[in-house]
């Protein structure tokens, strides 16, 4: 028995063991780690759902709608409320869907959502599903139908680039700080305005708190904070201005591919186009036209694969906007700039005449580059505004050559520094995602670009630049607002929102250009507009605009694109009227031949329509002239 | 010897005036927090279901009323007859395990065949291996009992084993590992102080480890119990699925802090996140609501249980009551170590109930019938 008695003190050893085992472990879990136990129960039993905002509406400036809400019905199936009719409610809902029941049933197998929140199983019903539901709710235990806000586009693809169109977030973009207190399914403006002003459109959504136990019952709801919907959106845009842009666009891409082209020996492919419309003081956009483009509703139900190749695979770039994100070489539309910079650096003065041959070559230079004028038929010593007038190239290559001089002698660039004073090579601002920057090609480009230098810095680069050929490029928008600026004397950021209203109309948040004087004296600035004048007259513009009453200012452009394959690039920028501008109006036309030809007759018929003027607005095409 | 002193002294020694009234009362304590418990555990779950929200505890209550009626049986009569008829307990015990294995007379859930369905009463279940525990207890106590030799031969251990061997896998194939551990245990506390060498433990305990895994190897260990092991030994890699019950009981009762959350007012236990809170889990509702001060309380109580049961096999007049009560002993405290070890994360999860606190009858009468035991060999340690 002593044996056992021993044993026995040795099994109340082990015993007491387990005693302090536990008390231990219980005092780590419990008294040190206790505050994070109770914050991970609280996590565990607190569901937090949000509520979307009402998405503010998109206006033009006479507040006529563009972008709005609607309504879609969507069904929606509750599963704790299926019970044991969950077959018979999928098969008669598969009935007046369409759907096979099965799918219906793999849909609600989702993890996306709670136990208490209903699935969404079908968007975009027509009503009479919702009246089916509604007469016979007991065929339908669980179904919801309901109304759910969907973007709608009262005008179709008017405007839409600059609209732009909202899809889900990305997994990269819910990763971004900008889009902190987005959720996974959430819609975000992902082009145009709705993704600029994504943050004044979405609004607050609202947020409801629900007490859940493990089956995802809800116990209790604590106040639910109602969504605040979004702001309105009010556009510098015209409606009807839009509209008058986008038709003549696509009128006058139209005509010039009915124009036989002499140097490709084809039809022109005129194949895509802009058009910009300033308000010349604001540097409001008032207009933006795109060619080739897209509906934008089409994104509201998501793309079809026919529509995803449209816009995503063709090289067409549909969904690109002509007007800001790509860049085109100028062409003669940048020579206005150079002349003024030739004369402020001392380079031309506006009272000499300057020798237009028809071909030039750098002084000094002997690899045998040969720069020639665009026609042969111009020629003897021009003034400046007599050059601008005919677009003489040759003018322009001897002050090019004089720049490249000059920046090799002072290691300054002022040709480069002058244009950039206008907005080029830099975004403008523009308040649309995406834009692109142009380029003004200066010494650091050309060592950063060896393969399109590979002789490094030749006179070429500054004689290229200097009539907007070459390197050079711009978006039809950085030209617009150049013109802006000459025509006025002050460079504002072009701007496509005018305000921002509240709900009930107040103004939130005026967007305005932020103009700034441009350092030129006025009398050089009215002698290149009294020139650009008499490109409409007398110039290379004149034929297009012949009985036209509206006093235009304006500058055509040709911009060879480097291949003999593709045609040239067509220009016309302008303003009207000339002694007090209000519009300026570019156009664009890629493979679209002649800038008189092709750009200069969109840019008329724009001005004739906003002026209501029919004697603007002909069909009669402008000769071939640069 | 004066006669009536002598009828004195005898009427001293009468079993009745020997009750272990703390092991009463304890017993009684235990119990009683038990309702607490169950009854935060379940009122809103039933409440959600439209049912009585004192569903679960009034039929605890009635186990209870059961289990002290049996408890009172046990201790009324002479524990030593038990020695006579342990042959006759070991082979029910056998029996009812070999029947509740076959089809239409034994019940089954999740793949295990457990326990006998009480025809027409639709929540009485008998599960035998709970009531096999303590008959193993006897039938070891009484084959110990009579051996011959101050320490068993090795022959007396095989002889022992044996007899231990034939309920056990009848339990593990079942499969309930669960009451396995217990019943090992149970075997291995009776061997100790029964007084086997060192040598014997040592060797016992190696084949021991070979046979379980000759189990894991021939698949007898269901890919459930795995994961489960594995979510004990590699928290860190385990899927939360298979943690869940784990991860959600440590939050239940690390949330409960010093003081705990007050009674039903425990997040975790009235919103229903721990699976089986009311049975195996139990132990997560004192935690959370009533702290660490509640759980050292209980532990207290589990503490005192089983000084009692520890000092009655120490008082025992014979050896085989020393052996009965050291069966009970160490099936209370490896079912109380496991249960609230399991809970609080030191231990694998394994189906064992916590002795009075957990829901469910066939456990609570094999507690009571421990007791039971436990006071018959106490009253009758004079005579």
């Amino acid at each position: 028995m002593d044996r056992a008695t021993s044993r026995l003190k040795v099994l109340a050893t082990i015993v007491a063991f387990t005693f302090v085992a536990l008390s231990t472990r219980l005092w780590f879990l419990q008294v040190l780690a206790g505050p994070e136990h109770l914050r991970e129960a609280r996590d565990n039993s607190l569901r937090t759902v949000m509520t979307d905002a009402l998405r503010g509406d998109i206006v033009d400036r006479e507040g006529r709608p563009l972008v709005k809400n609607r309504l879609s019905l969507e069904v929606r199936i509750k599963r704790d409320e299926l019970g044991d009719q969950a077959e018979a409610t999928l098969t008669n809902l598969s009935e007046i869907l369409g759907v096979p029941a099965q799918d219906l049933g793999s849909q609600l197998e989702t993890k996306l959502y709670y136990a208490y929140q209903p699935v969404p199983v079908a968007e975009f019903v027509p009503e009479e599903v919702f009246f089916k539901v509604r007469e016979e709710p007991e065929k339908f235990q669980g179904v919801q139908v309901v109304e759910q806000s969907v973007r709608s586009y009262p005008h179709g693809e008017l405007g839409a680039h600059v609209l732009g169109w909202v899809g889900q977030i990305s997994g990269e973009e819910l990763e971004s700080p900008r889009f902190i207190g987005y959720g996974p399914s959430d819609l975000v403006g992902q082009a145009g305005v709705e993704a600029s002003y994504e943050r004044w459109l979405r609004g607050t959504p609202g947020r409801e708190v629900f007490l859940v136990n493990s089956d995802g019952d809800v116990l209790r709801e604590f106040d639910p904070v109602p969504a605040e919907p979004g702001h309105d959106v009010v556009l510098s845009m015209d409606l009807a201005i839009q509209r008058i842009a986008e038709e003549e666009l696509a009128a006058g891409l139209e005509r010039a591919r009915g124009v036989f082209d002499d140097d490709t020996g084809r039809y022109l492919a005129a194949n895509a186009g802009s058009v910009v419309v300033l308000d010349a003081d604001t540097g409001g956009i008032v207009a933006m036209a795109s060619s080739p483009t897209f509906q934008p509703r089409w994104y509201v139900r998501g793309l079809t694969p026919v529509q995803e190749r449209y816009l995503l695979q063709s090289e067409s770039a549909p969904s690109l906007s002509r007007a800001t994100q790509i860049t085109y070489a100028p062409g003669s539309t940048f020579k206005p700039f150079v002349a003024l910079a030739a004369v402020k650096e001392g380079i031309a003065n506006l009272y000499s005449r300057y020798q237009c041959p028809s071909e030039y070559v750098h002084p000094g230079d002997e690899s045998g580059t040969v720069f020639h004028n665009w026609s042969e038929q111009v020629g003897g010593y021009l003034t400046i505004a007599e050059g601008l007038k005919v677009s003489c190239d040759t003018q322009y290559y001897a002050w090019g050559s004089e720049f490249y001089r000059m920046a090799v002698r002072t290691n300054e660039e002022p040709l480069q520094r002058d244009v950039r004073r206008w907005g080029f090579g830099r975004p403008t601002g523009v308040d649309l995602p995406r834009e692109a920057a142009g380029i003004v090609p200066d010494q650091a480009y050309v060592y950063d670009n060896p393969d399109r230098y590979p002789d490094r810095l030749i006179p070429g680069v500054d004689i290229l630049l200097s009539i907007g050929s070459g390197e050079t490029k711009a978006t039809p928008l950085q030209v617009a607002q150049a013109y802006a600026a000459l025509a006025t004397g002050e460079l504002c950021r072009p701007h496509v929102v005018a305000r921002i209203e509240g709900r009930d109309g107040e103004v939130v948040k005026r967007i305005g250009g932020g103009c700034r004087r441009i350092p030129y004296p006025e009398t050089d600035l009215s002698y290149i507009r009294t020139a650009l004048r008499s490109v409409t007259t007398g110039g290379t513009a004149s034929s297009v605009f012949a009985g036209c009453p509206l006093e235009v200012a304006g500058k055509t452009g040709t911009a060879e694109r480097g291949s003999t394959l593709i045609q040239d690039t067509s220009w016309f920028a302008g303003y009207v009227p000339a002694d007090r501008p209000e519009y300026v109006v570019v156009a664009t036309v890629e493979q679209g031949g002649f800038g008189a030809e092709t750009a200069a007759p969109i840019v008329r018929n724009v001005m004739g329509r906003i002026y209501r003027e029919p004697l603007c607005g002909g069909e009669s095409l402008g000769e071939q002239a640069d | 010897m004066d006669l009536v002193a002598g009828r004195a002294y005898a009427q001293e020694r009468r079993p009745i005036r020997h009750v272990d009234a703390a092991l009463l009362g304890v017993t009684g304590l235990l119990v009683v927090v038990g309702y607490f418990a169950l009854y935060s555990a379940t009122n809103q779950t039933l409440r959600l279901d439209g049912l009585d929200p004192f569903l679960r505890v009034d039929k605890q209550l009635a186990t209870t009323a059961i289990g002290v009626v049996l408890m009172l049986v046990v201790a009324s009569f002479d524990y030593r007859f038990l020695k006579v008829y342990a042959g006759f307990v070991y082979a029910g015990v056998v029996l009812s395990l070999i029947l509740v294995r076959l089809p239409y007379i034994g019940s089954s859930q999740a793949g295990a065949q457990r326990w006998f369905q009480v025809p027409g009463v639709e929540l009485m279940q008998i599960t035998p291996s709970e009531f096999a525990k303590v008959g193993l207890a006897v039938m070891l106590a009484a084959s110990l009992a009579e051996l011959k030799h101050a320490t068993p031969t090795v022959r007396d251990v095989i002889k022992v084993c044996v007899i231990a061997l034939v309920p056990l896998l009848l339990v593990f194939l079942q499969p309930d590992i669960g009451t396995s551990i217990v019943m090992v245990a149970i075997v291995a506390g009776m061997l100790l102080v029964a007084g086997v060498s060192g040598r014997q433990l040592a060797a016992l305990v190696a084949i021991s480890v070979v046979l379980l895994v000759a189990a894991f190897q021939l698949g007898v260990i269901k890919d459930y119990q795995l994961e489960r092991l594995r979510a004990f030994i590699d928290r860190e890699n385990t899927p939360a699925d298979v943690r869940y019950n784990l991860d959600q009981a440590e939050i239940a009762v690390g949330s409960g802090g010093l003081f705990g959350q007050g009674y039903l007012h425990g997040r975790q236990t009235t919103l229903d996140y721990v699976p089986e809170q009311h049975t195996d889990f139990i132990f997560t509702v004192v935690g959370e609501e009533f702290g660490f001060t509640g759980a050292l309380a209980v532990l207290t109580l589990y503490a005192l249980l089983l000084w009692r049961a520890i000092r009655i096999a120490f008082l025992s007049k014979d050896a085989f009551g020393t052996y009965l009560a050291t069966g009970v002993t160490v099936m209370f405290a490896i079912q109380m170590f496991v249960n609230i070890g399991m809970v609080i994360g030191i231990m694998p999860i394994t189906g064992i109930p916590l002795p009075f606190l957990s829901y469910g009858g066939s456990a609570m009468l094999t507690s009571f019938l421990g007791v039971g035991i436990l006071l018959n060999v106490h009253m009758r340690r004079f005579t």
